[in-house]
């Protein structure tokens, strides 16, 4: 690390050519007897291993879950759920949490610990927010088209098993409704909610694969086919506004994210 | 509602800065700091002066509470955007800038315009650019066809501005296309 290079640099000089032994952590770790609960630990190392991983490039969970959500958020159909990157980043959130309760607790903490309490409890918010945002644009969509991922077995395979509890009961629940409100007193042929009549868009509410998105690239991408027949491939870093049915396989193996 | 209606078409400019916040600055810290693990990494050790590299949002946060200098990043200077606005007002094409260009200088012109050289000019020249940059967006309205508009270099800010008009023109232009067909058979 140049930045603690850097460092000992600056004290050698300050002390008269006398690297000073730096110890980080130490002083809170003897405090408290118990290692220091913001110590960077096994955890960060593991992301550190897992940032090699070609389909990551790097990206911290973190920096995933925000594009997953951006994702989310242009696309018009639902994406695959990030199940495990979710509820990895819960348990994070759960343990520095639990870390700031313990700390908070501890009368013998010290007016830094309380400064980095408080950045943490910042971030714990920032990230809440975030996964807040992308759970509820999935819960808008998957209201939104209940009808159709009911009969759908490959939207439903992108969703968790809760999400699809969600879409059939809501399926179901507007269904009664409308029964109960219109639907019974009209003559049996005109009850249905599925149908399909030519020249008229379906009853059933279709996720627009033909509206327009910005896309980004992550990386060179194979070329792709556009509605004008000519082809288009994408280098790194380009940007291009196109309809959302074009890149759906890119953005589904995650070489464009959605801008 | 699970998402109020105002964020259903597009992102909001605050949502856009906080992803923007996520990026590192380098920082003069003013108070010291043990390493610490955060969600998003581990930052520190703060020992003042030596700079140190931190998410946007922490260094704001610091900043608003006096603990330390926000060093601003290398293209947010008078010679670099007097040159880009140059080139932007001479030349047809975007010209390179940072992605999230718009919105790391909004914040840093906020929190800490004492640590930027000269922030007043740095304002005209951004909203400048900003302007020039506009004009080129709409002309690029014109080569707007229904299957790809290409916009190199075009800044996340940008690219949320010009969403609402372009993706509707372009649903309208995939339906001039589509529907002769369908049209015929209609009024046939």
């Amino acid at each position: 690390m140049d930045l603690d290079d850097d460092d000992s640099f600056f004290t050698r000089n300050v002390l008269g050519g006398n690297p000073a032994p730096r110890q980080p952590a130490a002083p809170a770790a003897q405090r408290r007897a118990s290692p220091d609960p913001f110590q960077s630990g096994p955890d960060f190392d593991v992301w550190t291993a897992n940032r090699d991983s070609e389909d990551t490039q790097g990206e911290t969970p973190l920096q995933q879950l925000i594009r997953h959500w951006m994702n989310e958020r242009h696309a018009p159909d639902i994406l695959p759920v990030q199940q495990t990157l979710l509820s990895g980043l819960l348990d994070h959130i759960r343990r520095q949490s639990d870390t700031v309760q313990i700390l908070r607790s501890d009368p013998s903490s010290s007016e830094e610990d309380h400064f980095r309490i408080m950045l943490v409890q910042t971030e714990i918010e920032r990230v809440k927010f975030i996964v807040r945002s992308y759970v509820r644009t999935r819960l808008f969509k998957i209201e939104k088209y209940a009808r159709y991922i009911t009969t759908n077995a490959d939207v439903q395979s992108r969703m968790s098993a809760t999400e699809q509890q969600h879409a059939t009961r809501h399926a179901t629940l507007t269904d009664e409704h409308f029964f109960q409100s219109v639907l019974r007193s009209l003559p049996a042929p005109q009850r249905g909610l599925d149908e399909a009549p030519a020249f008229v868009p379906s009853i059933v509410t279709l996720p627009d694969k033909t509206r327009a998105v910005f896309v980004h690239a992550r990386v060179d991408c194979p070329p792709v086919r556009l509605p004008d027949g000519t082809t288009l491939e994408m280098e790194k870093g380009h940007i291009s506004l196109t309809p959302y049915a074009v890149v759906e396989q890119l953005v589904a193996r995650g070489e464009v994210e959605l801008v | 509602m699970s998402l109020p209606q105002s964020l259903r078409t597009s992102v909001t400019p605050p949502e856009l800065e906080l992803i923007a916040s996520e990026q590192l600055v380098e920082i003069i810290p003013l108070v010291s700091m043990e390493r610490t693990a955060f969600i998003s990494g581990a930052y520190g050790p703060l020992r003042p002066p030596t700079k140190c590299k931190i998410p946007l949002w922490m260094a704001t946060n610091l900043k608003l509470k006096k603990k330390c200098h926000i060093v601003p990043p290398d293209w947010l200077n008078v010679e670099f955007l007097q040159e880009r606005l140059a080139r932007e007002t001479s030349q047809p094409e975007f010209s390179q800038l940072p992605f999230r260009f718009a919105e790391v200088a909004k914040v840093l012109l906020d929190v800490a315009s004492d640590d930027l050289q000269n922030p007043d000019k740095l304002r005209f020249l951004l909203k400048d650019l900003r302007e020039a940059r506009q004009a080129k967006s709409r002309d690029g309205l014109d080569k707007l066809d229904h299957s790809e508009l290409s916009l190199p270099n075009l800044s996340s800010m940008e690219i949320n501005e010009i969403r609402p008009f372009f993706v509707r023109s372009m649903g309208i232009l995939t339906q001039l296309v589509r529907e002769p067909s369908a049209g015929l058979a209609d009024t046939s």
